[in-house]
């Protein structure tokens, strides 16, 4: 194996893959990157339990300035090759096996020889059934993944809800994240047809996806196998497992009926919020107030030790009973954030049942829940 | 005391401290099985009783299904207030830092039917 490369571009893959690529592994040779070099270009690999990721740098890309020499494969140290790669001197460098998986890397007047593993070793990643696929942009696949994986549950008490539910069904892709306080949930037509499907996928491995994107104008493939999802762009690969077991039925904690509605504008709304919770924070439950009449809304943080505040807030709109309820202004500002701009109406039953939040302008496609504090 | 002897002396109190908190969160990990066994006893024997109670009443001609309902609801509603999970997913299990859980949340107040 010989070629020749851009170092910075060569460096942009290699940070991709070694999202996957964890120094915690049993298996030694995932520590590793597997650098595969064919003759339409050079493709990485980083793998570890969760997610997998294959990248692929083509001839044809000018800014890479590819160059081969001779096929072939290695897998190397990830964590220094990649030291090694980041302090080479010049824009380009170039790779050559050697014998017994030594490598030469050579960079100007710089040149190292590193140990490498037979590639030949390496774990083979899943074969896919192109078949079965849901074509999405990328820039729709990260709104997704933005508006639910904040709402995960980070315990591995009950692994399933640390996952986001995604279920494809009659021309409809619906995502639901729970961590049992809160719940977030979005639901986008799909046109491409494919095979429905039920699954849980890891939210990290949702995270890292969502981060390992390059650009958002091109389209993703989906692919569900047995137990596991592959992600395709042009140029990548992204495989992670799926979570196994029955997620919980969600649909039942969505209320439908409600006695008290009230709609604010968001970017307002989180800025009292986020004042409220100066104080509540310092608190030992961490709670703020909400105190609804046909008249005033007003927002209530306390702290025993430090004092309290008080706002009135400005809404748009309110209807229905008057209603004093608590909650976890932490929940709440992560709801907010997941919303971006625009307005947003607060639905609520009673001070003890939780309560929905949805984009004003709503086609029930977006909707979130958070359970209120209860005191006595 | 010479220098030696309180050096092993430190070395033996920190052998018997290490062994001290080795036991405490043994202890720890069997309270909190116990509890939990304990709160799922508590709901299996409350159950048990409603069932009873559901049965003799039933027996007695006397069907107000409402009323069974929420008294079980309300045990139900104790159980939760008390700080533990009546949430099938959850079960039995304590809850963290008294968080609120929207599934018991439903299990006590949902509607059945939906
Ligand atoms: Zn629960």
């Amino acid at each position: 194996m010989k070629f020749t490369v851009n170092r910075n571009a060569f460096l942009a893959e290699l940070a991709t893959v070694q999202r996957a690529i964890s120094s915690k592994t049993t298996i030694p040779i995932l520590t590793g990157v597997k650098i595969v070099l064919s003759a339409d270009g050079l493709s990485l690999t980083g793998s570890n339990a969760d997610i997998s990721i294959e990248t692929f740098l083509s001839i044809e890309d000018e800014k890479a300035e590819l160059t081969i020499e001779k096929n072939g494969a290695i897998v190397l140290q990830a964590r220094f090759f990649n030291e090694i790669i980041r302090k080479l001197p010049e824009t380009t460098l170039t790779m050559e096996v050697l014998e017994n998986n030594q490598v030469h890397i050579i960079s100007g007047k710089a040149a190292f020889t590193v140990n490498g593993l037979d590639a030949d070793s390496y774990p083979h990643l899943p074969v896919i059934d192109e078949k079965n696929q849901l074509k999405l942009p990328v820039r729709v696949l990260n709104k997704i993944i933005n508006e639910t994986t904040f709402a995960v549950s980070l315990h591995e008490s009950r692994p399933i809800l640390t996952g986001v539910h995604c279920i494809l069904s009659s021309a409809k892709l619906l995502a639901v994240a729970t961590d049992s306080h809160r719940l977030s949930q979005r639901i986008i037509p799909v046109e491409q047809a494919m095979e429905d499907f039920d699954v849980v996928i890891p939210g990290k491995s949702l995270l890292e996806l969502s981060r390992s994107f390059k650009d958002e104008e091109e389209l993703v493939e989906i692919s569900i196998m047995e137990n596991q999802v592959l992600f395709k762009t042009k140029n990548m690969y992204f495989y992670s497992r799926l979570l196994e077991g029955n997620y919980p039925d969600t649909n039942r904690l969505i209320p439908d009926n409600f006695n008290t509605e009230i709609e604010f504008k968001v970017t307002e709304l989180l800025a009292a919020i986020e004042r409220a919770s100066l104080l509540s924070h310092e608190g030992r439950n961490n709670i703020v107030k909400l105190s609804i009449s046909s008249e005033s809304v007003v927002l209530y943080g306390n702290s025993p030790e430090i004092g309290n505040v008080e706002e009135d807030l400005s809404y748009k709109n309110v209807k229905g009973d008057p209603l004093d309820i608590s909650f976890n202004p932490d929940y709440m500002k992560a709801a907010l954030k997941a919303f971006g701009e625009g307005e947003v109406v607060v639905k609520f039953i009673s001070p003890i049942r939780p309560f929905t939040l949805e984009p004003t302008e709503s086609d029930a496609t977006f909707i979130q829940l958070i359970t209120p504090v209860r005191t006595n | 005391m010479d220098k030696r002897t309180l050096y092993d002396e430190f070395d033996r109190l920190e052998e018997d401290t290490q062994g001290l908190v080795r036991k405490l969160v043994e202890m720890k990990q069997t309270m909190s099985k116990l509890i939990e066994t304990n709160v799922n006893l508590e709901m299996e024997n409350k159950h048990l009783r409603e069932r009873l109670i559901e049965i003799e009443e039933r027996q007695l001609e006397l069907s107000s299904t409402k009323q069974e309902l929420s008294k079980s609801r309300m045990n139900l509603e104790k159980i939760y207030e008390e700080g533990f999970h009546v949430c099938n997913i959850y079960y039995g299990s304590r809850r963290e830092n008294d968080e609120e859980c929207a599934f018991c949340l439903d299990v006590i107040y949902g509607e059945r039917n939906k």
